[in-house]
Parts: structure tokens; C-alpha cells; sequence
């Protein structure tokens, strides 16, 4: 029982689209490799064209066009802004220098945020937290070294072309099992998961679309 | 079709009939979805009940299409906790999938007949991490009108008293670490997210960076074991997942996976297993 749909005739359409859809996707499981095929077509579709319809309905009509048909003069940093719009859009027509333009100030602007932000609230913030401080009692600091070996050793298991000595080889091992020991955890959690995500496909099958059990 | 291959076809159909019937089959009492442990469940508990009375809360709503199943019940139930205590809600997305997750929620809270008072759709905001930037930053383009509009547009998240993050996409509750909490130091941020975002997870809540996390079905299902809140109990999930299926479900898993291990053992043996006299004979 998933609880999105109420009980208006759209709402019974919307049940039975998603109920079709879940009978394809679950078919594939079963050998049903066209519809399968057809389903993710149909999710990439769909994906591309809400996003087009919110990028069209909540911004560029309401923040860019609006704005400017409003008062054509007032905000020139909109055209500069429908410039780019043209430009992204126009790219495979238009020559690669121009084109070129959006893209680089969106992967630019990407990078400047996502990287200063890894610094300024992960990188050094989790630095802070490793180092070992004065005045800290006994299981904190055992855990903190234990967390920067573990890190240490798993490290040493990616290095690789590198002659490894008599030290280098069991760190590196033993950092090889580290790492399979948290995949290996992370797996069972992982497990648990996507059995409540089919759960909840098999819940909604019975419970939202044939009204069993509910 | 040879009956190995017809078995291969089968198993996830007889695996898909097995799980729709512990799904409709009662639930056992001994058998307990929620965590033994609550220290997460306690700590998303003790956060909420420091924010003020009436706060204002800034929900950033971009979970994933594929997981979103998983921390729905957590998320609905955070949701009407958050109600249930006086807080309203400002919900923002910065991913086109957690738009259409968040107007599927709003759609169910509003046929839920929610205070509209308490409620402000922030929309969409595009930009990635520029958009959660822009979040922080005074003077935000609100349309709508209100009182909380009008504490959001003046001060943007400096005017909220905390922030609770659904996450699942890219741009979850470490993305609101990196750009919102540098910029606006000092707001709790509550996250709820799937697990396979975890690993990503728990050094911020180790640090103190995020205040409180629910990161799994079970602290999910400590945290709802433990709520009360009364009427608005219909904005909570219809149904908690299945008890019997999970049990059932894994008790399968672990069996295939012993199956395997087996069979590879089997074949390690055998590589093992010198010539024999026909070989030698040979």
C-alpha cells in the first residue's frame, strides 16, 4: 500500500498504468526481455520529458520570460541568461566555439561548488575529526587510530605497479580483507533494503491495484 | 528448454508467489522490523524535541525514484511529526526526480486536508549545488504569500530552525553538508536516506554535522515505533512493510547464497582432485 493514489477515476487510471508497468518490469525477471526493453525506454522518456516540462514551467517561463515581457529593459542579465538558453539548445547547429559557451559555465560553476564545498564541509571537517586531540578519553582515541589505520591499510591495497617490500605486501593484504569485510557488511544492509523495495512493489500489486490484504 | 533452464525461468516467479504470500500471511509477533538498537531513532527524537515551539522547518525533498520505497514510511511519519509538533514545513527540490516525489507527497498531504498555512511549496530550484547556494543566500524569489514565505524570502535558510533532508539522489544530505551548513553554520540538519548512501553518511553524523540520521529500514522503523501523533495519524504510511515477507525473504537470500557457496566448493574440489588412472592411463 503505497498511499499515492486516492480514489478519483484518475487516480484508478494512474493505479493500472502502474500496476501494467510493475507486471513488465517483474516480467523481466522472468525472460520477458522486450517489454522489459520497452519499460526503460518508456522511464527514460518520461524522465527527460518531466524534466523539460519543469525546467519550461518553473523556470524559464516564470523567471525568464515573464520577467522580460514585463519590462523588456529592466533585468538585461535575462537576456544575457536567453542567450545561453539559445546557445545550449542551438549547440549542434551552431559552430563548436560558440556552443561550447553554457556548457563550460555550467561544468565550470559545477566543479567550483562541488569542490569547495568538498573541502570546506567534508575534507577538512573530517581531518579535524581524525586527528588525535589531548584531553580525549581512552576508547575515543583507540577509535580514532583504528579508524586511520583501517583507512591507511585500505589505501595500500589499491597501489598498484608499485614493487611491494616484506611490510608493504601484508598491509596491503590485509587492507584487500578490510575492504571485503565492510563490502561485505554493507552488502547485508544492502540486501535488506532492496528486499523491502520489492516488498513494497508486491504490497502495491495486491494491496493498491487488486485490493487484496489491504 | 532443458529443466535446469526451465528451473532458471521459474525460481523468481516461485520467489515473486512465496513473497506475495508472506505479504498477505499475519504478522508473527516475535519477528520485529524495528532496531533493538535505538540510538538513531532516540537521536531523531531528542532533535526534534529541541527545535522551538511553531519553528519553521526547510525540507529539502530529493529522494530517488528507486529507493524512495525505502524510507517512504520514515519520511511520511518525519512528516507528520514535524505537523504533529506545530512546525511548518518549506519543501525545496533541487533534482527533477525529488520534484516529482515531492508533488506526489504534497498531493497526498493536501487530500489529507493539511493546514495550508503550514505548508510552502519552494518549488524547484535548478542549479545543483549553485542552487543550494542560492538557498542560503537573503532575498529568495518567493511567490507565494504568508508568513513563512515571507521569513524565507527575507532571510532564505538563516530564517529556518532547522533542515531536514530526504535523500537518495545525488544531491542529498552530503550536498546540503558541503554548500548550506559552511554558509549557515549552526542550523540542525535531520537526514533521512537510504542505505545505500550509509557509508556517505555516517562519518557527518559522527562529526556532528548531521544531527540526526535515519539511514536504514530498521532505525526507520525504531523511530515510527516510537511515534504518536494522535489525528494526524492519516498522513502516515497505509501499511508498515511486511514483517513475514522480510523474514521470508531473507531466509531465501541466505539460502542461495549457501547454495552457492557450496556449489563453489564443489567445484574448488574438484579442480583440486589430481588426474585420475584414465589420465594417467591416457
Amino acid at each position: 500500500m503505497t498511499g499515492f493514489f486516492g480514489a478519483t477515476p484518475a487516480d484508478a487510471i494512474a493505479t493500472w498504468v502502474a500496476a501494467a508497468a510493475t507486471l513488465v518490469v517483474l516480467g523481466g525477471l522472468l525472460g520477458e526481455r522486450r517489454l522489459f526493453g520497452w519499460s526503460q525506454h518508456l522511464l527514460a522518456g518520461l524522465a527527460t520529458g518531466f524534466l523539460a516540462l519543469i525546467v519550461i514551467t518553473e523556470l524559464l517561463v516564470p523567471r525568464v520570460v515573464a520577467p522580460l515581457m514585463a519590462d523588456p529593459g529592466g533585468r538585461p542579465e535575462l537576456w544575457l541568461a536567453v542567450a545561453l538558453v539559445g546557445a545550449a539548445t542551438g549547440a549542434p547547429w551552431l559552430p563548436r566555439a560558440v556552443g561550447a559557451v553554457p556548457l563550460s559555465v555550467a561544468i565550470g560553476a559545477l566543479a567550483a561548488f562541488a569542490l569547495g564545498g568538498a573541502v570546506v564541509g567534508t575534507l577538512l571537517p573530517q581531518l579535524a575529526a581524525v586527528s588525535v586531540r589531548g584531553g580525549e578519553d581512552v576508547a575515543t582515541t583507540i577509535a580514532t587510530v583504528a579508524a586511520g589505520v583501517i583507512t591507511v591499510l585500505v589505501l595500500l591495497s589499491f597501489v598498484r605497479g608499485v614493487p611491494r617490500g616484506r611490510l608493504l605486501r601484508p598491509a596491503a593484504s590485509a587492507g584487500r580483507w578490510l575492504l571485503l569485510a565492510g563490502i561485505g557488511g554493507w552488502f547485508g544492509y544492502l540486501l535488506f533494503s532492496r528486499l523491502i523495495l520489492l516488498l513494497d512493489r508486491i504490497g502495491f500489486l495486491l494491496g493498491d491495484w487488486l485490493r487484496i490484504g489491504g | 528448454m532443458s529443466d535446469r533452464l526451465l528451473a532458471i525461468r521459474l525460481a523468481p516467479l516461485l520467489l515473486l508467489l512465496l513473497l506475495a504470500v508472506a505479504w498477505l500471511a499475519p504478522s508473527v509477533g516475535w519477528l520485529r522490523l524495528a532496531s533493538s538498537n535505538t540510538t538513531e531513532a532516540d537521536r531523531m527524537t531528542q532533535a526534534l524535541d529541541a527545535l522551538p515551539p511553531r519553528s519553521t522547518v526547510v525540507v529539502g525533498f530529493d529522494p530517488d525514484l528507486g529507493t524512495y520505497a525505502e524510507i517512504r514510511p520514515t519520511v511520511r511519519a518525519l512528516l507528520a511529526d514535524l505537523l504533529y509538533r506545530q512546525a511548518s514545513l518549506a519543501i525545496v527540490s533541487v533534482t527533477p526526480e525529488g520534484r516529482a516525489l515531492a508533488l506526489a507527497e504534497l498531493d497526498r498531504l493536501q487530500r489529507g486536508t493539511v493546514n495550508a498555512r503550514r505548508i510552502l511549496d519552494l518549488g524547484f530550484v535548478p542549479g545543483a549545488e549553485a542552487a543550494l547556494v542560492r538557498l542560503t543566500r537573503a532575498g529568495l524569489p518567493i511567490e507565494a504569500d504568508g508568513a513563512l514565505a515571507g521569513v524565507l524570502a527575507t532571510d532564505g535558510l538563516a530564517g529556518a530552525q532547522a533542515i531536514v533532508v530526504v535523500g537518495g539522489n545525488d544531491l542529498g544530505p552530503r550536498a546540503w553538508v558541503e554548500q548550506v551548513l559552511p554558509r549557515v553554520p549552526g542550523l540542525p540538519l535531520l537526514a533521512v536516506a537510504p542505505t545505500i548512501l550509509l557509508p556517505e553518511l555516517r562519518p557527518y553524523l559522527a562529526t556532528g554535522q548531521v544531527d540526526a540520521l535515519l539511514g536504514t529500514p530498521r532505525d526507520g522503523a525504531a523511530y515510527r515505533a516510537t511515534l504518536d501523533v494522535e489525528r494526524l495519524d492519516r498522513f502516515l504510511e497505509p501499511r508498515e512493510p511486511s514483517r513475514t515477507g522480510v523474514a521470508v525473504g531473507l531466509v531465501v537470500a541466505i539460502g542461495v547464497l549457501l547454495a552457492a557457496l557450496v556449489r563453489r566448493g564443489g567445484r574448488s574440489d574438484a579442480a583440486r582432485t589430481p588426474p585420475g588412472p584414465r589420465t594417467e592411463a591416457a
